[in-house]
């Protein structure tokens, strides 16, 4: 059912309201995702935290997790290590985006672990708006 | 090979005994008893005084020979000799050639040790130059990432608010400025990539006639906009265990390059194989204005961009060419030129026909 709504929310690009949580510790970054995403009619919650980011994955639910990999304190590889521990669920969710250099091992190694996708900064929006709905999926 | 010692014994020994000898055959053969007596002692002094003088000789002269040809060999070795362990007694010529070979040996390893230290310092610096490019290059693809995508999402018109022309004209402008400094960016970390060593190579069967067609559906419409006839020769079809996307990245490159450099009317650009036993052959012939012979064999080095002054600006970071080959050399190829000025340049490739293939088909 939910397969299916989405499906049909991907060939009209409408409706069907996601919740994306984007965990990037750059202001100007969330607030571009966030905009476009909230224009598009998805909400949106934004956090530049690491710590935080964990914190609200392990208490919501998202339908789908946008995250950077390098920040400081708590960075993304911690919290795909925490989320393989704890809640491997969540990791289907997660599209990684990242201005780090990862090699072909390293995207294998997180599809791997699950993790949806792996974008490179900078990404062309809809590209990511499309991972984000896959990864919702 | 003779020792100086047994040359020199060889030579005065002889001397002394024929000199002892014309003093005793005198000796004998003389009427005069007490002056043969006399030729006979003297004669019996010179030559056993040649005898010892050849000694003392001999010994002092080969001993700093011996020495020096010793430190030579240590200078040689370590680019360094110990401190003088000769005293000033022997022979004053070869002290003194014993003396000047220190000076020498002390002021060349002197040079060499700064010379040493000045490449460690080099390396040093090189190696902090390629640290700091591709922190920038990192640190500049963040920044970029909003631009972009606010310009993207400027465009997306049904969800920002309608532009009018003015502004549409103004945002395509910003567009183009930073798809190029996007393209730099990516090439800077490229160039970077090649430098250290860790540029991933993801190698599978690739077929030369699909690759060249695929490249030539992709360039097409950009030469068609352009005025300029991109044409295909297939050479004979074969394939290669290599990286296709690599090798489409050299394509890029070099049809790029060769479309800021055609005439604006009636450019030709020319993409074809050329097959033999070992090598396939890739090629980027183009009507341009050509290179220089002088200017041949700095085109791939880094930044380095032909002055075209006299006809075109031409843009660009300056890296292309060099990415080139740092991917064709990780590929196992090699890449080279032919042109001549106001004729055209063409651009080859070659990557090696793996016999090995066959087992890597279905790993």
């Amino acid at each position: 059912m939910k397969k299916m709504s989405k499906t049909i929310s991907k060939s009209t690009k409408q409706k069907s309201r996601l919740s994306v949580l984007i965990v990037d510790d750059n202001e100007q970054i969330t607030k571009l995702i966030s905009s476009f995403l909230d224009y598009s009619n998805h909400d949106c919650t934004v956090v530049n935290d690491g710590k935080e980011g964990l914190e609200l994955i392990k208490t919501n639910q998202y339908d789908s997790i946008v995250l950077d990999l390098a920040m400081p304190e708590c960075d993304g590889h911690q919290i795909i290590k925490t989320l393989q521990k704890d809640d491997p669920d969540q990791l289907k969710k997660i599209t990684i985006l990242t201005a780090s250099n990862i090699n072909d091992d390293a995207v294998k190694k997180f599809k791997e672990l699950g993790i949806s996708g792996c974008l490179q900064k900078p990404v062309d929006i809809d590209q990511l708006l499309s991972n984000i709905t896959k990864a919702s999926s | 090979m003779i020792r100086i010692k047994q040359a020199l014994f060889l030579i005065f020994g002889i001397t002394s005994f024929i000199i002892f000898y014309i003093g005793f055959l005198n000796f004998l053969t003389t009427q005069d008893n007490e002056m043969g007596l006399i030729i006979l002692i003297f004669s019996g002094i010179v030559s056993s005084g040649t005898f010892f003088a050849t000694f003392y000789i001999a010994n002092h002269l080969t001993k700093p020979i011996e020495s020096l040809a010793k430190r030579m060999k240590e200078f040689s070795e370590n680019n360094f000799i110990s401190k003088n362990s000769l005293d000033d007694k022997g022979i004053s010529e070869l002290t003194a050639l014993h003396k000047n070979f220190e000076d020498m040996a002390q002021k060349v390893g002197n040079t060499l040790e700064k010379e040493k230290q000045l490449n460690l310092k080099l390396k040093e610096m090189d190696k902090r130059k390629t640290e700091f490019m591709s922190m920038i290059s990192h640190e500049l693809k963040t920044p970029i990432m909003p631009i972009m995508g606010y310009i993207q999402l400027l465009k997306k018109q049904e969800l920002m608010g309608n532009l009018n022309e003015k502004q549409l004209d103004a945002l395509n402008e910003i567009s183009i400025a930073s798809e190029k400094l996007q393209k730099l960016i990516q090439d800077v970390l490229m160039a970077q990539k090649i430098d250290l060593g860790k540029l991933s190579i993801n190698k599978e069967i690739v077929d030369s006639k699909d690759l060249l067609e695929k490249t030539f559906k992709a360039f097409n419409p950009i030469c068609e906009s352009k005025n300029i006839d991109l044409k295909m020769s297939l050479g004979q079809t074969s394939s290669v265990y290599s990286d296709s996307d690599r090798i489409s990245q050299i394509f890029s490159n070099l049809i790029s390059n060769a479309m800021s450099f055609v005439p604006k009317q009636k450019g030709i650009i020319e993409l074809g194989t050329k097959d033999d036993n070992e090598h396939i052959t890739f090629f980027v012939r183009d009507n341009g204005v050509g290179i220089a012979k002088e200017q041949q064999k700095n085109i791939f080095k880094k930044f380095y961009q032909v002055d075209t002054s006299s006809t075109r600006k031409k843009e660009g970071s300056g890296l292309g060419l060099t990415i080139c080959e740092g991917i064709v050399k990780t590929l196992g190829g090699k890449i080279w030129l032919k042109s001549s000025e106001n004729k055209g340049t063409t651009f080859f490739f070659n990557l090696p026909k793996a016999k090995i293939q066959v087992d890597k088909i279905h790993p």
